[in-house]
C-alpha cells in the first residue's frame, strides 16, 4: 500500500501568497494513498527538511512529494533529505508549485486549484517510482584545455600545479591570445607582455602540461569523467622537435609583404613566420597559402637557410586521439569588424583604427615600437577622438550587449597616449561611464584629471575627411549641443563579439549558446563556470565578455571545479537512463540516428547455436544522458526512461 | 508480347533457374476488376500472374513477413513506383535487404500499362526522383480543394465526422507496408495510451498516431483507404503530412535506400539552437 508524504511549502510569499497551501494541505490530505500532507514556511530550511525526514520515519513513508519551486532549485536538497531517512531518493518528487504556479497566476483560487492538479498528479506518479540506484563511472583524471589565452593558461596551471595531467589545446602558432596583444593593461597599467609571457613559458614547460599549439579540436565524444577527443595538428612545414627556434628562416623568407594578424594588419610578416617574437612555442609555421614554394613550386629558401633541417614541406597533418574527464572551454572572444559603421568610415580612412591596433601601436614590440601615428602618414597624431560603444549597446547594427570593457581601456588608451605625445588632445565621445570594478572608477577618474582626456557625452553621427584631418561630427547632450573636431586619428572602441566560429565550435563540443555566440552557462547565477554539458566547464570571455581579472578568476573557478571532479576515481550518475524492450523492438534504428549521445548500439539476439534470431536496439548506461529522445521517436514504444516511465508519465497525465 | 505476358516469362525463368524462390504478384480476384495477391514458387503456376491497369495494391508489405527473407534468398515482387519508394524506405530502415528484392517495376498512365525498366531499387532511382519533381500527390483533387478551403474548426468538424465512423478494425495499419512493428503501440495496454474502444477519444488517439507514425514514411500508395470498411480518406492526412514534412524538412519519402528517417536524423547545423 502507498504511503504518500505531501509537503506543501509555502516559499516564505512566494507561494503562499498566491496558493492557499493549508486548503491544498487538506485537499491531499483526502487523495487515496496520501499518509501525511502539511505545509510549512521553508521546507528546504534546516527545521523544514528535519520534519520531512521525521515524517518519514515515523509513517514509514513509501514516497514523497515536496510542492514547491522548481526541481532545478531543490530536487537534489530533499531526496538527499529522503535518502538521509532511508528512504531511496528517487521516490522523492516535486510538484513545481511557484514557477508554474503562483509566480504566474493573479486568481488565488484558481492557482490553488492549479496547484492541487499538479501535486495531485505527482502524487500518482510517486505511488510507481522504483528505487532507482545510481551509476558508478570511472574517471579519467586528465583535463583538456581548449584555447590559450590568458583564461586557458590560468586553467591548465592550476590544474597542473594540482598535481593533475592537462592538455592545453591552441589554434594558433603561439600561445597568449589577445593579451598577448595588449600594450599596458588597466586598472594598473602594467606592461601586458611581461605578465603574460612568463606564464606562457610556465605552461609551455610544466611537466604536467602538454601543449599543442596550431591544433584544432576534431571531435569530441563520450561524456563526463570520460571523453575522447581527437585533436588535429596542422601541419606546420617546420618539425618541432629539430627546430631550435634560430629564427634565420624568417630572416631570409622573400615573402615579406603580407599582413601580420597579429598586429591587425598595421605590420607586416614573412610567410614562414612566428606571430610575435616572444612567441611559445618559438617554432615558426609556414603559412601555405602565402609561401611562394606552395604558389609556384620555386622557393625553398627557408629550407636551405635551416641548418638544423627542420623544414619539410611535405608534412601532413596528423591526429592525436585524447581520452580525458574534464574540457575547459577557453576559446576567447573576437572584436567586431567596424567597417558596419560606414559613417565612421573605418577600412576606408586609414586613420580610423580600432582599439586593438591602438593597443599594438601603443606596445613597445608592436609594428611602431611604441609610438602613436597615424598610418596614412607616420605623423604623430596631435588630436585623438576616442569613440566608445562603437558596436556595444547599438542593437541596430552593433550588439545589444556592453562589452564591458571598452569604458576602462578607452581610458587606458587617452593616458598611454598623454604619456606619449604630451602636448596631444584626446576627446572621448561616451554614452556612460561603466567603470565597476577594483580601482576601475579611480582609474578612468586619472584619465580625466591627471590626463585631460575631454569626455563628450553623446554619439557621433558622422565622420569625413577634410584638408587632411578626420572631421567628427557628434553631439553633446550635456550642453545640448552638436560638436565638431578635426582630428588627425579616430579610436573605435569596438564591441567584443564571440568567435567567428563560436556556434559551430559549441556543436562540436555539445554545448549551448546565446544568440550572440557566447557560451552558456548551466545557471547565470549559481553555476557560472560550468556549460549545461557536464564535465564541461566554461572560462574567459567565451562566455561573456571580461576583462583579465574577471577571466582569471573564472578560469580558476573552473579548476577548482575540474580537481573536485578528479578527487575520485569513480563519480556517481544519475540513474535516468533508457532501457529496450528486445521483444517488441522492430529494429528500425531510429533511436540510433535519433540519440544525440550516441549511446544506442545494434545488438544481436542469437539462438543456441549462434544463429542470429533477431537485431535490437540496445542502450548502453554509461552512455546514456537521459535525454528522453529516443523514447519519443520510437514507434513500437520500446523505449522506457527510468525515473519517467510511462507509467509513470501516463500516471502523471491522468492524476490531472 | 504484352507486358503481362514479358513477366510471366521473366517470373517462370527466375523461378526455373532458382534466382528467385518466389515471386509476389497479381492474380484474378473476386470480380472481373479486382486483383489479389499471388505467391507463387513454381515455375509451372505463372500463368496466374495477371499484370493490368487494376492492379493497384502496393505489394511491398507482404516482403516483411516474418521469416520471409531471413534464408538470404531472393524474392521477387510486382511494383509501381510507390511500391518501389516502399522498398527505399523498407531498407533504410533495415527491415529489409534492398539486394533481395527482384523488382518487376510497372506504372499505369493514362488508363495504359507501362512497363518500368530495371531489377534493383536503385535503377528505379529517375522513376521515382520525377515523383520528388512532379509530386502527383493526392489523386481526389476535389476533396483536397475543398479541405484546404476550410477553416480550422470547419477541418477538425470533417475530421471528426470520419473519424466517428472508425470501428478500430485496425486494417489500415495491416494494409500499410510501412506498419511492420510486431507490437504496435495500440496493442501496448501497460499503460494504455490509445483507448481501445471507438469512441471519439479512442479514434482521434488512434489515427492521429497513425498519422505521425507515417509522416515522412507515407508513398500514398492507398491501401490504407483502400483497406478501411468504412472509407475513411485516410490516405488524404497521410497527404497533408507528406506537405508538410517536404516544406519543414525538404523530404520526399523513399527516394533512396539509404535516406535517413526524417523525424529520426538531424543535423549539427540546423537552425534552431536546441540542437547542440
Ligand atoms: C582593445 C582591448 C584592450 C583591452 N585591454 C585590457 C586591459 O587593459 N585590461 C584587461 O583586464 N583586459 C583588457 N582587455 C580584455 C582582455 O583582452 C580579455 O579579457 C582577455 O584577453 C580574455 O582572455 P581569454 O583567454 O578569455 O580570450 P582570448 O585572449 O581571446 O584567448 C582565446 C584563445 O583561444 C584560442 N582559440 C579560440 N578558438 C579556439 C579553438 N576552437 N581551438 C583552440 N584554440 C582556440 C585563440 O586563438 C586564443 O589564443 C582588452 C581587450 C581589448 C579588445
Ligand atoms: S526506435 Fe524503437 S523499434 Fe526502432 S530500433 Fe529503436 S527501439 Fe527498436
Ligand atoms: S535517453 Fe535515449 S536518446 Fe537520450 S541519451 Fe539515452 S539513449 Fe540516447
Ligand atoms: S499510410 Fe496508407 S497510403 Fe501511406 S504507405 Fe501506408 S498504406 Fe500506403
Ligand atoms: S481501417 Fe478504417 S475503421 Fe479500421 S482502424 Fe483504420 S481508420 Fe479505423
Amino acid at each position: 500500500m502507498a504511503k504518500i508524504g505531501v509537503f506543501i511549502c509555502h516559499c516564505g510569499e512566494n507561494v503562499g501568497a498566491k496558493v492557499d497551501c493549508t486548503k491544498l494541505a487538506a485537499a491531499m490530505g483526502e487523495h487515496p494513498g496520501v499518509a501525511v500532507s502539511v505545509e510549512y514556511k521553508y521546507f528546504c530550511s534546516d527545521p523544514g527538511q528535519e520534519s520531512v525526514k521525521k515524517a518519514i520515519r515515523e509513517n514509514n513513508l513509501t514516497g514523497v512529494v515536496v510542492a514547491a519551486c522548481s526541481p532545478r532549485m531543490h530536487e537534489a536538497t530533499f531526496r538527499k533529505a529522503c535518502a538521509e531517512a532511508g528512504l531511496n531518493p528517487y521516490l522523492c518528487e516535486i510538484a513545481n508549485i511557484r514557477e508554474q504556479c503562483s509566480w504566474v497566476h493573479t486568481d488565488k483560487d484558481m492557482a490553488t486549484e492549479k496547484a492541487m492538479d499538479i501535486t495531485r498528479s505527482m502524487v500518482e506518479k510517486v505511488k510507481r517510482n522504483n528505487k532507482l540506484q545510481p551509476i558508478e563511472v570511472p574517471v579519467t583524471r586528465r583535463a583538456l584545455v581548449i584555447g590559450g589565452g590568458i583564461a586557458g593558461i590560468q586553467a591548465a596551471l592550476d590544474i597542473a600545479n594540482a598535481g593533475q595531467e592537462v592538455v592545453l589545446v591552441e589554434r594558433e602558432p603561439s600561445l597568449g591570445g589577445h593579451m598577448a596583444q595588449l600594450s599596458e593593461t588597466f586598472p594598473t597599467l602594467d606592461c601586458s607582455q611581461c605578465i603574460m609571457t612568463p606564464r606562457m613559458v610556465e605552461a609551455a614547460q610544466h611537466p604536467k602540461i602538454r601543449l599543442l599549439t596550431y591544433s584544432e579540436i576534431e571531435s569530441v565524444d563520450g561524456y563526463i569523467g570520460n571523453f575522447t577527443v581527437r585533436v588535429r595538428m596542422k601541419s606546420r612545414y617546420i618539425d618541432i622537435d629539430k627546430c631550435t627556434g634560430c629564427g634565420d628562416c624568417i630572416t631570409k623568407c622573400p615573402a615579406k609583404k603580407i599582413s601580420s594578424e597579429f598586429d591587425c594588419d598595421l605590420g607586416k610578416r614573412t610567410a614562414v613566420y612566428t606571430p610575435f617574437a616572444q612567441s611559445v612555442p618559438n617554432i615558426p609555421v609556414i603559412d601555405k597559402a602565402n609561401c611562394i614554394y606552395f604558389k609556384n613550386g620555386k622557393c625553398k629558401i627557408c629550407s636551405k637557410t635551416c641548418q638544423c633541417d627542420a623544414i619539410d614541406f611535405a608534412m601532413t597533418d596528423t591526429f592525436v586521439d585524447l581520452e580525458v574527464g574534464a574540457i575547459v572551454v577557453a576559446t576567447g572572444f573576437q572584436v567586431q569588424n567596424n567597417s558596419v559603421y560606414g559613417e565612421y568610415g573605418y577600412g576606408t580612412y586609414p586613420d580610423v583604427i580600432n582599439g586593438l591596433q591602438f593597443e599594438r601601436m601603443a606596445s613597445a614590440s608592436g609594428p611602431t615600437a611604441g609610438k602613436i601615428q597615424r598610418p596614412s602618414d607616420g605623423a604623430e597624431p596631435q588630436t585623438v577622438v576616442f569613440i566608445q560603444c562603437a558596436g556595444s549597446r547599438d542593437p541596430s547594427k552593433g550588439v545589444r550587449y556592453c562589452s564591458k570593457i571598452c569604458c576602462m581601456y578607452t581610458a587606458k588608451h587617452a593616458m598611454l597616449y598623454a604619456h606619449k605625445v604630451h602636448d596631444g588632445k584626446s576627446h572621448i565621445f561616451y554614452m556612460d561611464i561603466r567603470a565597476a570594478g577594483k580601482g576601475y572608477d579611480e582609474f578612468s577618474r586619472r584619465a580625466i584629471e591627471e590626463d585631460e582626456a575631454a569626455y563628450v557625452r553623446g554619439r557621433v553621427s558622422k565622420v569625413w575627411q577634410e584638408n587632411g584631418k578626420l572631421m567628427v561630427r557628434g553631439v553633446d547632450t550635456l550642453l545640448g549641443r552638436p560638436v565638431e573636431i578635426a582630428a588627425d586619428l579616430v579610436v573605435l572602441a569596438t564591441a567584443m563579439i564571440a568567435q567567428p566560429d563560436a556556434k559551430e565550435f559549441a556543436k562540436t563540443i555539445g554545448i549551448g549558446y546565446d544568440e550572440y555566440g557566447f557560451y552558456n552557462e548551466a545557471h547565470l547565477k549559481l553555476r557560472p563556470v560550468e556549460s549545461s554539458t557536464a564535465g564541461v566547464y566554461l572560462a574567459g570571455a567565451c562566455q561573456s565578455p571580461k576583462d583579465i581579472p574577471d577571466s582569471v578568476a573564472q578560469a580558476s573557478a573552473t579548476a577548482s571545479k575540474v580537481l573536485a571532479l578528479f578527487s575520485k576515481e569513480t563519480l556517481e550518475r544519475e540513474p535516468v537512463v533508457a532501457t529496450n524492450n528486445e521483444a517488441t523492438c522492430a529494429g528500425c534504428w531510429g533511436c540510433v540516428l535519433a540519440c544525440p549521445y550516441n549511446a544506442i548500439e545494434q545488438k544481436d539476439i542469437l539462438d543456441r547455436s549462434g544463429r542470429i534470431i533477431k537485431r535490437v536496439a540496445s542502450v548502453n548506461p554509461g552512455l546514456c544522458q537521459g535525454c528522453g529522445t529516443c523514447v519519443t521517436f520510437c514507434r513500437s514504444n520500446s523505449l522506457d526512461l527510468a525515473g519517467f516511465t510511462e507509467k509513470q508519465i501516463f500516471a502523471e497525465v491522468m492524476g490531472l | 508480347m504484352s507486358i503481362e505476358q514479358q513477366y510471366q516469362a521473366r517470373a517462370k525463368e527466375l523461378l526455373s533457374g532458382g534466382a528467385v524462390k518466389m515471386v509476389i504478384g497479381y492474380g484474378k480476384g473476386t470480380t472481373g476488376n479486382r486483383r489479389r495477391p499471388i505467391f507463387i514458387s513454381s515455375p509451372d503456376d505463372v500463368g496466374r500472374l495477371v499484370l493490368d491497369d487494376s492492379c493497384i495494391i502496393n505489394l511491398s508489405g507482404y516482403l516483411v513477413s516474418e521469416g520471409l527473407l531471413s534464408d538470404e534468398k531472393r524474392v521477387a515482387v510486382f511494383l509501381r513506383p510507390e511500391g518501389i519508394r516502399a522498398i527505399n524506405i523498407l531498407a533504410a530502415e533495415s527491415q529489409l535487404d534492398a539486394d533481395q528484392i527482384v523488382i518487376f517495376g510497372f506504372d499505369v498512365n493514362d488508363n495504359e500499362l507501362r512497363a518500368l525498366k530495371g531489377i534493383h531499387v536503385e535503377e528505379f532511382a529517375d522513376v521515382i526522383g520525377s515523383i520528388r519533381e512532379n509530386n502527383p500527390g493526392f489523386a481526389d483533387k476535389e476533396l483536397l480543394e475543398k479541405i484546404e478551403k476550410m477553416t480550422a474548426q470547419e477541418r477538425f468538424a470533417f475530421w471528426q465526422e470520419e473519424f466517428a465512423k472508425c470501428i478500430k478494425c485496425y486494417a489500415c495499419r495491416q494494409a500499410c507496408p510501412m506498419c511492420y512493428c510486431r507490437r504496435c503501440i495500440v496493442d501496448s495496454n501497460q499503460p494504455q495510451w490509445v483507448n481501445t474502444s471507438s469512441h471519439s477519444l479512442g479514434n482521434f488517439e488512434w489515427n492521429i498516431v497513425r498519422a505521425f507514425h507515417l509522416s515522412g514514411r507515407c508513398v500514398e500508395c492507398g491501401n490504407c483507404d483502400r483497406a478501411c470498411p468504412v472509407n475513411i480518406p485516410l490516405r488524404l492526412i497521410n497527404h497533408k503530412m507528406a506537405v508538410e514534412v517536404l516544406g519543414a524538412f525538404d523530404h520526399v519519402a523513399g527516394m533512396s535506400k539509404t535516406q535517413e528517417p526524417v523525424l529520426a536524423s538531424f543535423k549539427k547545423d540546423d537552425s534552431e539552437t536546441f540542437i547542440l
